[in-house]
């Protein structure tokens, strides 16, 4: 850890020092300094450089001063260390806040720093001693005593961990972090009722932070309730429950750099700050016009703002600067397919797809598109493909048997159905679609108007749309029942009209009403503009 | 081995072939292991190719391999070699001075054993009258018999397709990539295993893919600071692993659509099989970077179900995927049941998932010391292996950062750390003793591929730990054998190594230890497919019970301790 200086700052000789970026320090009253020799910078962007140089100045200006009180001095170490640990030079970082802190022991900024490089560094037992001194100097930091609490529990200490998360959450009666810790904690002490407390409580109070749910499936495991088990498991996410950090969000913006600005933007996406999110990806595009990334994601932040063609402007740009950027190429699919481009969309989704070939959204969004241009045995291909790695997508089977539907394998689409509904966790979209298949299927040896409408009824006890009322209606054709279809037809004409629903709606109702008028089953399952 | 004297002789009799009891030798109090690579021979440097354009397959190698490919009864060694990937080579990017040509090379053992039983350890590099010519980017190996002719055949991973190569059993291979079908076009695999996943006899075969990675869509992904590094696997994402089902004589078929239902796959690094829900069908597990790990769990029709996240094996107890590299499973804590270890990042420390017998896991990385332990580490070849002969199952890891190391700038791969060595307190705890156990626990390097066996036959486990962008290391076990042990090959009728055999050690004074017969697990590399079973103090001959990967038990009575013996299938009781 303490390797770098000692050997670089052979010289200490103050020309030599400023010259060469390394920095002896004149003598002090307390304990001697250690040396500060620059990292190499020259593989740094060069705004990175220019800044931490200039603070590399201050700090050489005031040393060279020799009149410089310590706690001006201990703070340009410290602003210099801040610097550095944000460009992951950890090394120097580290021996700036040493210095700082022996400047001025008091300020609880140098330890808190120090906890977090090592911490970075998988040394959590050279962490605990100095958050536990960051939490005598400021007792009501709830950062410190998370990340305290935290080190504790890597280190297999959950009791003394337990107070740690118990004080931080005294102080802050809201923080999830020292929630979370609690309820992991107990875990770890095997209080599998305690730890379904806390994390109930994580979520019930931020249902985003899905981090939760892996370890209250775990504690619910351990008490034999299998369904929430398995329920909490199915929504878990790999979203981080943090503290709010202070200290280390300054860290994360110090640096100009455009990979700073990304993250910012980043930050700012997640809090929905969709203009501020923009902001600092145009800051960052400022000074690499060429990233790909930083256009992308500023289309991204121009897309939630509602300004369409300028975020489109903003992936054709990363798509130019990089072919096989694959989120741009999906992006554009997605705004090609909403204007009902869909040759267009296909080869976008298709450019995401050569990219990365397990990129399951994409495969549905090109199946989908592939089905509407009625290349329907390409669709086919791309719905199985997913289903090989995903075997219970619902839109991946869905789609699977509405291909087959549209190449007239109606028995095949149906088997398809019934082994979804089985099986699927959305059973009652395959029954409505099988329902609608049985009611409807130009082959006589698929349809079977009597179990389409006894699903139906199923359907009903469970909620009304329109789809569901025109597949009521084809059954009721099946059955012979032309009148009551025309009615139930009609009534569904007025709720159309009423919510305003699109024409395409009001035009399929209209033609399948005459058709039952002329007393006519229908033998169309789905029109193309109903295909998922 | 060019000179076979007595020791390792295999005298088939009443289905054992016994050697004679080696003498433990003498070994320093300093040193628990010492690098004997370049005095033996093993004169290899590893080339990355690496320019500064930080193309992401030079970070990855290289695997390397413990296997017996003369059947002459010592481990021979082959190991990945890479080479530059710039199109527009740079002329100022300097190759580590070296005779062989960039190809994986193949080193054969001429181990000789004394009379006094000391032994002289040499390797003579025989690629070039071997007829194996991997040109390929290698990145890993895998070792097994595709055949079942006795002889065990080769499948390197690459960047790029994989190459199958056939032993023919007079020193040289055959290149059967294409009849075998197995090249997993378009390729970008590291590790790789052979098992017999539907019984039938014929070794079939799991291919971990990693990433969707080309020349040209190469990108680099700089730190806050803007210095430019390698990129992690999310950015080019990660690539569907395949099944090859052997149809018999070694021609596989890809069977990845029909029996890998439901598995979301990640960028895989590390593959082992085994049977983890005790069914008597093996299982298996994978690896990924920065993604849930998978438990493909056998449904004994030639099928899989993906159970990683249900058995509690996929992601930590905190609920994080990590960035899981090397794997290894075993029986750590002598239950009867295979428990898993997976070497992942610095900072995340190594996952340690302890199986209850059914294939359901806890998270024991906290509990047990070792993911405390391992948190500064990354970690690459990593495998459960009984250092001392206690009968406690202890852990190596090979490490080597993926972040470029600050103030190293003279070095051209400044991406080292120094290995990590715990040991198991039979208890449940493990402790680091990496600093106790020699100089070559001392040296940092990018230690990637690692091998484990025993290399030079004396009872006790050594480990060939392959570096990325630097030289081989052959760490000979030197306090093993000061306790007692038994050594097994686990053949079939034709001579085949059982790969995915169990054998559990019955003893009167102590618990049963079940081991499994494998050269899969680690990172990259193929171990020795030798089971040495460490134990302890005690002189008494076990009795062993073998289950056959086909479900067939078998039973020997007593096996004599601190010498190899072959168990030959259908020769005991």
């Amino acid at each position: 850890m303490t390797r770098p200086f000692q050997a670089l700052c052979v010289s200490v000789t103050l020309a030599a020092a400023v010259s060469g970026g390394c920095v002896a320090p004149p003598s002090q009253p307390t304990a001697a300094l250690a040396p500060i020799a620059l990292p190499d910078l020259t593989r740094m962007a060069e705004s990175v450089r220019t800044q931490i140089q200039a603070r590399h100045s201050a700090l050489t200006a005031l040393i060279v001063r020799r009149t410089t009180p310590p706690l001006d001095l201990s703070n340009a170490y410290g602003d210099l260390g801040k610097l550095l640990l944000a460009a992951q030079s950890a090394d120097v970082a580290e021996a700036c806040f040493l210095n700082a802190q022996t400047l001025n022991p008091s300020n609880y900024r140098w330890p808190y720093y120090l906890a977090q490089l090592y911490r970075t560094k998988g040394e959590p037992r050279k962490a605990q001693p100095l958050l536990e001194r960051t939490i005598q100097l400021h007792p009501e930091d709830v950062a410190a005593r998370v990340w305290l609490g935290d080190i504790h529990l890597q280190l297999g200490r959950p009791d003394a961990a337990e107070p740690q998360f118990s004080q931080a959450l005294s102080l802050q009666p809201n923080s999830l972090s020292a929630r979370f810790g609690l309820g992991r904690a107990a875990l770890a002490k095997n209080d599998y009722r305690g730890a379904v407390s806390y994390l109930e409580d994580v979520l019930a109070r931020d249902p985003k932070a899905a981090s939760a749910h892996y370890p209250l499936s775990l504690a619910y495991t351990a008490l034999g309730e299998t369904t929430k088990a398995a329920d909490h498991l199915r929504q878990r996410a790999n979203h981080e429950i943090l503290p709010a950090d202070p200290l280390m969000v300054e860290i994360e913006g110090l640096l100009e750099s455009p990979q700073t600005y990304e993250t910012q933007g980043i930050r700012a996406l997640e809090r929905e700050d969709w203009t501020g999110a923009a902001e600092q990806f145009r800051q960052g595009l400022a000074l690499a016009p060429d990233s790909a990334a930083l256009h992308h994601r500023l289309g991204s932040a121009l897309s939630m703002m509602g300004h369409t063609d300028a975020a489109r402007r903003q992936f054709e740009e990363a798509v130019r600067l990089s072919p096989d950027y694959f989120l741009s190429q999906y992006s554009l699919g997605v705004m090609l397919q909403a204007d009902g481009r869909h040759r267009d969309a296909i080869e976008r989704f298709a450019a995401a797809v050569r990219s990365r070939p397990i990129y399951t959204e994409a495969r549905l969004r090109m199946a989908s598109s592939l089905q509407r241009t009625r290349r329907t045995t390409e669709a086919l291909a791309e719905y199985q493909q997913v289903l090989s790695g995903s075997a219970e997508l619902t839109e991946a089977r869905l789609g699977y048997a509405m291909s087959l539907v549209q190449l007239g394998r109606y028995r095949e689409a149906r088997d398809q159905l019934i082994a979804a509904r089985q099986a699927g966790p959305d059973r009652s979209i395959f029954t409505h679609a099988l329902a609608r298949l049985l009611a409807t299927a130009p082959d006589d040896r698929v349809r079977d108007g009597q179990r389409a409408m006894t699903l139906v009824q199923e359907l009903l006890t469970k909620g009304r749309t329109v789809e569901l009322g025109e597949t009521m209606a084809m059954a009721l054709a099946e059955l012979g029942q032309f009148e009551r279809a025309a009615s139930v037809q009609r009534d569904l004409q007025a709720t159309a009209r009423k919510a305003g629903l699109a024409n395409t709606v009001a035009s399929r109702l209209r033609v399948n009403l005459q058709r039952y008028e002329r007393l006519e089953p229908c033998r169309t399952p789905w029109t193309l503009e109903e295909m998922p | 081995m060019r000179v076979a004297l007595s020791f390792v002789m295999l005298l088939v009799a009443a289905g054992c072939a016994a050697d004679p009891v080696a003498p433990i030798p003498a070994a320093s109090e300093s040193a628990w292991f010492t690098d004997r690579a370049a005095a033996s021979g093993l004169h290899f440097v590893h080339v990355n190719g690496a320019s500064g354009r930080f193309f992401y397959p030079e970070i990855l190698p290289p695997g390397v391999a413990l296997f017996d490919y003369d059947n002459d009864g010592d481990l021979d060694v082959y190991v990945a070699q890479g080479h530059p990937l710039n199109p527009t080579p740079d002329p100022s990017a300097a190759l580590p001075a070296s005779t062989a040509p960039l190809t994986g090379r193949l080193y054969r053992n001429d181990l000789q054993v004394r009379a006094d039983g000391t032994r002289d350890l040499h390797f003579t590099d025989v690629t070039e009258q071997s007829g194996i010519d991997a040109r390929g980017y290698g990145l890993g190996v895998a070792t097994g018999d595709i055949d079942n002719d006795g002889w065990v055949d080769l499948y390197l991973t690459n960047f790029g397709p994989c190459q199958m190569y056939r032993n023919n059993g007079d020193g040289t291979f055959t290149d059967v990539t294409r009849q075998s079908g197995t090249a997993n076009q378009p390729g970008f695999a590291v590790s790789a295993a052979f098992v017999d996943y539907d019984r039938d006899g014929w070794l079939d075969l799991y291919v971990g893919n990693n990433v969707s990675y080309r020349l040209d869509n190469h990108t680099v992904c700089p730190n806050p600071a803007g210095v430019p590094d390698y990129c992690p696997p999310q950015i080019y994402g990660g690539r569907p692993d395949r099944l090859y089902r052997n149809q018999g004589q070694g021609r596989f078929l890809d069977v990845t659509a029909k029996a890998l239902v439901g598995g979301k796959f990640g960028p895989a690094l590390g593959v082992s099989t085994a049977d983890f829900d005790g069914d008597g069908w093996m299982d298996i597990y994978v690896a990924n970077d920065g993604e849930d790990n998978l438990l493909w769990l056998n449904q004994r029709d030639g099928t899989f179900a993906e159970t990683g996240l249900a058995a509690g094996v996929a992601i930590t107890a905190e609920g994080k995927p990590e960035a899981s590299m090397g794997v290894d499973a075993a029986d750590f804590d002598n239950d009867g049941d295979e428990d898993v270890v997976v070497a992942v990042l610095t900072g995340q420390g190594m996952n340690l998932f302890v199986n209850d017998g059914s294939a359901r896991f806890r998270d024991a990385s906290t509990a047990s010391g070792v993911g405390a332990q391992s948190l500064p580490y990354t970690g690459w070849g990593t495998a459960w292996f009984d250092y001392d002969n206690d009968g406690w199952l202890d852990i190596l890891s090979v490490n080597g950062t993926i972040i470029a190391q600050e103030g190293r700038t003279g070095q051209p791969f400044p991406y080292d750390q120094k290995k990590l060595l715990v040991r198991n307190l039979a208890n449940g705890r493990f402790e680091s003793v990496g600093s106790r156990a020699g100089a070559a626990f001392d040296l940092s390097e990018s230690g990637r591929g690692a091998a484990f066996g025993d290399i030079d036959n004396d009872g006790d486990v050594d480990v060939l730990v392959a570096n990325d962008r630097g030289p081989l290391r052959l760490l000979i076990n030197e306090i093993g054998n000061r306790q007692h042990w038994i050594g097994l090959r686990l053949i079939g009728e034709t001579g085949r190594d059982m790969l995915g055999a169990r054998v559990a050690v019955v003893r009167k004074d102590g618990p049963t230890l079940w081991r499994r017969v494998r050269s899969d697990g680690s990172y990259g590399s193929a171990n020795d497919p030798r089971v040495l079973v460490g134990l302890g103090m005690s002189t008494e001959s076990p009795r062993l019970q073998v289950r056959w990967p086909d479900g067939r038990h078998e039973e020997w009575p007593a096996v004599p301790i601190d010498r190899w013996t072959t168990l030959k299938r259908g020769s005991g009781r």
